[in-house]
């Protein structure tokens, strides 16, 4: 356990900044209380190169030999999170005591230390990204447990914080009783997969039900997880508090809401689908392996779980994609497709990592949903980064209203073209438009599931493709096509300039890294290597290459 | 004569290289700059129009990144001459792979693939692309402000796009910057898109060459999907085997698909080159300012189908059908463009006629397997066509957009106009083919040659013939109606950019601009020349018009230095020899796969290369000749002239050429007509069966959404029962399920 400290340094330094950050909100200067935004964005950056020169490459993990099963994903998925987390930053500002900078700006009033919330909101910002990074690094529930818990909870207050107006309140509360509700349930699917296996660390529990095969405790523990982790990826039956909290909060944190607690899902999902399946993964061919395979009965996920996640991302992907159409809000829009969005990505995990003896992008399931994760934080983030940084006039009682329904962006291209063709681009490549990232980033997704034999459900995600155009060519071209109305609300920027940056960071990312597309899709393909329990993988080294060691093979006979 | 050229011709003796296939080495990094300049150019370009820059600016950032571009082509050149042909890795573009075997992986790397054929191209690419920007910086500067910077971005925009399609090392790559060009060249002509029948122009020559471009698409994909890959190296490697049947003389062996592929990539060459029966689009483009046309619709851009063919000359060697078609359109491009050009008036579309005719020429020439032939008289032809077009170009900007070569006549003894005069008479020697002095005489002599060495081919040589007699003919009808004889002009009615706003008439003409509207009608005599009067005088080209058109011109005899400094086409020769457009080993067989019977065919009992330098130079002197006794001699005014007599002589003929065959006519009641039938009645058929199937697929999940909303109630224990009865349902059902 110790050992693994040492490759948590992009933790600790986030960690750490996170505690810098909480106590230089503290200080009674306001300059200082100001620096703690640039110091938290240092922090994520520190946190990147940490990853980048501390991690292990999966080559050389000797250290951890048979001890991670995705060895390569959590540099892949820390880099992720660091860049999407600098994002987000940008987006940030001005979230909090904003009336209050303001009044003291015009020197209505002095500033006051009690009266600043500034740091706070920054220090739960740092310990979410903090739990989605440890999520990554997990090797056993608790951890897994723990990590996603501190990726959730600040979100919960971030949401209260985010905006003056009583439904942000409300959103807030929802979010925790119903965030409650999905813990509570993959809670207690972790801890019915302890029973099973007595064991709660995933190399053994892979073992395990290598050996033991998958006793229905386990099954059912497995369905839990996954039904209680798809609160964070808001899929069907779990995705009912989307809208409302999206709604509710300001842009930013829904942009946030987006992805980060999405991110945790998935990493957790493909850590628990890696812990019940896929043993025959590329790397992992040896005969010791094609063994368990006839243990649990295919290269598949085990058939129940495997058609729940079926059903889900199916209906997952529907159901989001139809309720988008009917929306005129634009952040209710968006949240919705969010929702399509984790089902389209669930598609990915269905499909697997592949079978061939060779790992290639386009087959691999797993590297699909990395990189749609990639691409979807950049084109999402774009689209929340527009909304966030216009405002309509101020209502009576005089603080800036949000952007509230589609219509409000008539003729943003004319107004602020680099705002609008920034929304415009970033939701083409929400929908799939080549050459934008989002098509690249939904190609694998493609060939994977069929690959993978998965046809209708590709049928279904191509569909649902086709209905995402409704509502997506709305948002496109609303801002481009459509003249402001002389009698609406006039649209103006808020007092933030890096939102702006955000969007335009985001926009340029859509097109630059779809040039590039091939690099990162490499890189996720690598991510999403797979080693086999350290148990199998020592198996056959004291036996001559290509035999079955008869001893473990009778004992599977027998257990059988 | 080597030592002035330098280490370019180092190696112009040696022999082709050995038909062997050589496999490509690794080329230098810096040939990655060829494209990249002039893609900062464009981004710059961008900036300028971003920053709205009103200043000449962006011309001399394209002007200079562009001579860069032309700089480093030169030391690849070197490089490949030294080396071999090679591969430039750039980055990983496309690289999708779905299993080990081969044809499992679509890659598609952005890498260069240098050979010699590629720097011949960029060559004349970079280079002229560096003059021709030099003289729009002067050209242009009517629009100096946003007309300018567009102007200039989409210019440099276009020399990368065509660096890509030439130095590609793969198909696809190609394909992106056939694209390119394509959408450089619509924005271009489209440049004054306040003029009507520019926007149609540029309309007509993107929808023509799309029709071309849905061949080459379906040839690449065919080509994938029978070599397995869309990388010259692997395609060249895949058809070896097919060569060797073919030198077997076994060419029925090879499968029917490899054999299609030609015929599909011929389609998109004709569409891009102007071939029958994809040209018409070429002269509308001259809608276009004149460096545009210079550039891309007549030295550059519109090579790309010959290139395409030289490119993929293995491919169509082992078809049996591919080479005799492209040399029959070319053959009939080349004679009715012709035709077409004898009856025009607008000098512009005459040249453009002739540019058609040429490219003809040149697909002639790779079809009588006289690859060398073709890619030397590109070259030539890039040349002077260029210098043509700028000289028509300087003509057209002095005198306010005149064209009509009724008009305009002595424009050469007038004050200012020597270099144009001369250049445009340089050029016109060359495109005549004026015989030994000029290169387009060696070059256009040597397709005839070939034409006439291929026995079963003979009837395109004496097309072709024919058609260097018109050709001849019209060219120096142009020179010595508006070059020669007594002065007199009429101002246009327009000035080249009347249509812009960014127009600013005078100010950048130094007390030279002329008002739109004004001129039409005056018929002014040189003898009262008068200088206050700025509105109707023409104003000669200044330095940088005159330079290029020096350049241009000196250029034009220089490169029958390269064309000339050894036996079958020098270096030019052993540019081509040296690429994937050699005609491999001996061409005998090739004949005789090809054609029929003995290997080479003699011309009235004369080797018919040797006859052709003397029956060619006849032929170009008496079309020379014909036009100076029809349209020099005797001639006192601009309007008339003896040809004029002549025309009730020829009948209708003359009024169907000058109406150019009808063939827009045609098109329009084959094509465009019935389409036009077809959209009213699927428009019908989708207002109200389609629509109607949409609409109700529009209302089923709009529907379905609205049954779901009330589950959307807000209320939270509502959304908290929801969640639990779902995870009952799917633990439920999915255990049910599955036990």
């Amino acid at each position: 356990m110790i050992n693994r400290v040492a490759f948590l340094w992009p933790e600790i330094a986030l960690f750490v900044t996170t505690c810098v950050v909480m106590v230089l909100g503290l200080s009674r200067t306001y300059a200082a209380r100001k620096a703690t935004a640039l110091f938290a964005g240092v922090g994520i950056l520190a946190a990147v190169l940490l990853a980048v020169s501390t991690t292990p490459r999966p080559d050389e993990y000797s250290p951890l030999a048979g001890q991670t099963l995705l060895p390569a994903m959590p540099l892949f998925a820390k880099c992720l999170i660091g860049v999407v987390g600098l994002l987000l930053l940008l987006m940030m500002a001005g979230t909090v005591d904003r009336d209050e900078e303001a009044r003291i700006a015009s020197g209505e009033r002095t500033f006051d230390p009690l009266r600043s919330n500034r740091a706070e909101f920054y220090a739960f910002y740092l310990f979410s990204l903090t739990g989605l990074m440890l999520c990554a690094s997990a090797d056993n529930l608790i951890w897994l447990f723990l990590a996603l818990e501190l990726t959730s909870l600040p979100t919960y207050i971030m949401v209260a914080m985010s905006s003056n107006m009583g439904r942000a309140k409300e959103a807030a509360v929802k979010y925790f009783f119903l965030g409650a509700l999905g813990a509570a349930t993959f809670l207690y699917g972790f801890s019915l997969i302890y029973g099973a296996a007595g064991t709660t660390n995933f190399n053994q529990i892979a073992s395990h039900i290598a050996v033991d095969g998958f006793s229905p405790l386990m099954l059912a523990g497995v369905m839990l997880s996954l039904l209680g982790l798809a609160f964070k990826i808001a899929a069907v039956p779990m995705h009912f508090y989307t809208p409302d909290v999206y709604e509710g909060a300001a842009p930013q944190v829904s942009a946030f809401l987006a992805f980060v607690p999405k991110a945790a899902g998935f990493i957790a999902i493909v850590l628990l689908c890696a812990v019940v399946g896929w043993r025959f993964a590329p790397s992992a061919t040896t005969d010791v392996l094609e063994t368990s395979r006839q243990v649990t009965g295919g290269t598949q996920l085990p058939e129940a779980v495997r058609v729940m996640l079926w059903v889900m991302a199916a209906l997952t992907m529907t159901a989001g994609n139809i309720l988008a159409i009917l929306q005129s809000s634009v952040k209710r829009m968006l949240a919705y497709s969010s929702v399509a969005h984790s089902g389209y990505m669930l598609v990915g995990v269905v499909a697997g990592p592949g079978v061939s003896s060779q790992s290639f992008f386009s087959s691999n399931g797993i590297a699909a949903v990395f990189f749609y994760l990639l691409c979807y934080g950049v084109m999402n983030a774009g689209c929340f980064a527009v909304l966030a940084a216009l405002e309509r006039t101020p209502g009576r009682d005089g603080s800036p209203r949000e952007i509230e329904t589609v219509s409000d962006l008539r003729g943003l291209c004319r107004a602020y073209p680099a705002l609008g063709w920034s929304m415009v681009i970033c939701s083409l490549s929400l929908l799939g438009l080549p050459p934008l990232l989002g098509f690249f980033g939904k190609l694998p997704l493609f060939t994977a599931g069929i690959r993978a034999g998965e046809i209708p459900l590709v049928i279904v995600l191509g569909i649902n493709s086709a209905i995402a155009a409704y509502y997506y060519l709305r948002l496109a071209f609303t801002p481009m096509l459509e003249e402001a109305q002389p009698d609406g609300e006039p649209i103006r920027l808020a007092p933030f300039p890096t939102r702006g940056i955000a969007a335009l960071v985001s926009a340029g990312g859509v097109v630059v890294l779809a040039v590039g597309a091939n690099t990162l899709m490499q890189q996720s393909n690598h991510a999403a290597e797979y080693r086999a329990p350290e148990r199998l993988m020592r198996a056959p080294a004291s036996l001559p290459p290509h035999t079955h060691e008869p001893g473990l093979e009778t004992a599977l006979k027998a257990q059988q | 004569m080597q030592s002035i050229v330098g280490p370019l011709l180092a190696m112009a003796d040696t022999p082709a290289a050995a038909a062997e296939y050589v496999a490509p080495g690794v080329g230098p990094a810096y040939a990655l700059l060829v494209p990249v300049l002039p893609l900062i150019a464009f981004v710059l370009c961008a900036v300028c129009a971003a920053m709205r820059v009103k200043s000449k600016l962006p011309a001399w950032i394209t002007v200079g990144l562009l001579a860069c571009s032309f700089g480093v082509t030169l030391a690849a050149t070197m490089a490949v001459r030294a080396g071999g042909p090679m591969i430039s890795h750039g980055f990983e573009w496309i690289n999708f792979s779905w299993g080990d075997g081969p044809g499992q992986a679509f890659v598609a790397d952005f890498s260069l693939y240098l050979d010699s054929l590629t720097c011949l191209w960029m060559l004349f690419v970079t280079g002229l692309a560096t003059l021709i920007a030099l003289y729009a910086s002067e050209y242009m500067s009517h629009d100096v402000g946003q007309g300018y910077n567009r102007f200039f971005a989409a210019f440099s925009l276009f020399v990368f796009s065509m660096a890509c399609l030439v130095m590609a090392d793969n198909l696809v790559l190609l394909y992106l910057g056939w694209e390119g060009v394509g959408l450089c060249s619509y924005l271009l002509i489209g440049y004054f898109y306040k003029k009507p029948s520019a926007v149609a122009a540029a309309k007509k020559a993107f929808i023509v060459n799309r029709i071309g471009d849905l061949f080459l698409a379906l040839g690449i994909m065919l080509c994938f999907v029978h070599f397995g890959s869309v990388e010259y190296k692997t395609i060249f490697e895949q058809a070896r085997p097919y060569m060797e049947l073919l030198t077997q003389g076994r060419i029925a062996e090879i499968p029917a698909i490899a054999q299609i592929i030609p015929l599909l990539l011929m389609v998109g060459a004709f569409g891009k080159s102007a071939q029958l029966p994809l040209y018409v689009w070429l002269p509308d483009a001259m809608e276009g300012p004149t460096p545009v046309s210079a550039l891309i619709h007549a030295a550059t851009m519109v090579t790309a189908g010959v290139f395409l063919i030289a490119r993929a000359y293995p491919l169509f060697l082992i078809s049996e059908s591919a080479l005799p078609i492209v040399g029959w359109v070319g053959a009939l491009t080349a004679l009715l463009a012709a035709t077409i050009g004898m009856a025009q008036f607008d000098i512009k579309r005459i040249m453009a006629y002739s540019t058609v005719s040429q490219l003809g020429y040149m697909f002639a020439g790779l079809a009588v397997l006289g690859s060398t032939a073709a890619a030397a008289h590109v070259f030539t032809h890039a040349f002077f066509k260029a210098m043509l077009f700028l000289s028509c170009g300087a003509v057209m900007h002095g005198f306010a957009g005149q064209l009509d070569l009724r008009k305009l006549s002595g424009v050469g003894s007038m004050p200012g106009w020597r270099i144009v005069s001369i250049a445009m008479l340089i050029g016109c020697l060359n495109l005549a083919g004026f015989p030994v002095i000029t290169a387009g005489f060696w070059s256009k002599d040597m397709i005839l040659g070939d034409a006439f060495a291929n026995p079963s081919l003979q009837a395109i040589g004496w097309i072709l013939l024919l058609t260097a007699g018109l050709t001849a003919y019209y060219t120096f009808r142009v020179y010595f109606r508006v070059f020669a004889g007594p002065q007199q002009y009429e101002m246009g009615d327009e000035h080249h950019g009347t249509h812009d706003d960014a127009h600013a008439h005078g100010d950048h003409h130094g007390g030279h601009g002329h008002e739109p509207g004004h001129g039409g009608g005056h018929d002014k005599h040189d003898d009262h020349h008068d200088h206050d009067d700025h509105h109707d005088t023409p104003h000669a080209p200044g330095w940088a018009i005159n330079t290029v058109l020096a350049v241009l011109a000196v250029a034009s005899f220089a490169i029958l230095i390269p064309l000339k400094s050894g036996p079958d086409a020098g270096w030019v020769g052993s540019m081509v020899s040296g690429s994937s457009a050699r005609t491999i080993g001996d061409a005998a067989y090739l004949h005789s796969a090809h054609g029929a019977g003995h290997a080479h065919a003699t011309f009235f009992g004369f080797d018919a290369h040797k006859a052709m330098l003397v029956v060619s130079s006849i032929v170009g002197l008496v079309g020379i000749g014909v036009a100076y006794w029809l349209h020099r001699a005797g001639r006192t005014t601009a309007a008339t002239a003896r040809a004029d007599a002549l025309l009730p002589a020829a009948g209708p003929l003359a009024r169907w050429a000058q109406n150019k065959w009808y063939v827009d006519e045609l098109y329009d009641a084959i094509v465009r007509k019935p389409l036009l039938i077809l959209s009213h009645l699927f428009h019908v058929i989708d207002r109200y069966l389609v629509d109607g199937l949409v609409d109700l697929l529009g209302w089923a999940p709009r529907g379905a959404g609205r049954t779901l909303r009330p589950s959307q109630s807000g209320q939270l224990h509502g959304y908290a029962l929801g969640m639990a009865g779902g995870i009952v349902a799917f633990l439920v059902i999915v255990l049910l399920v599955i036990t």
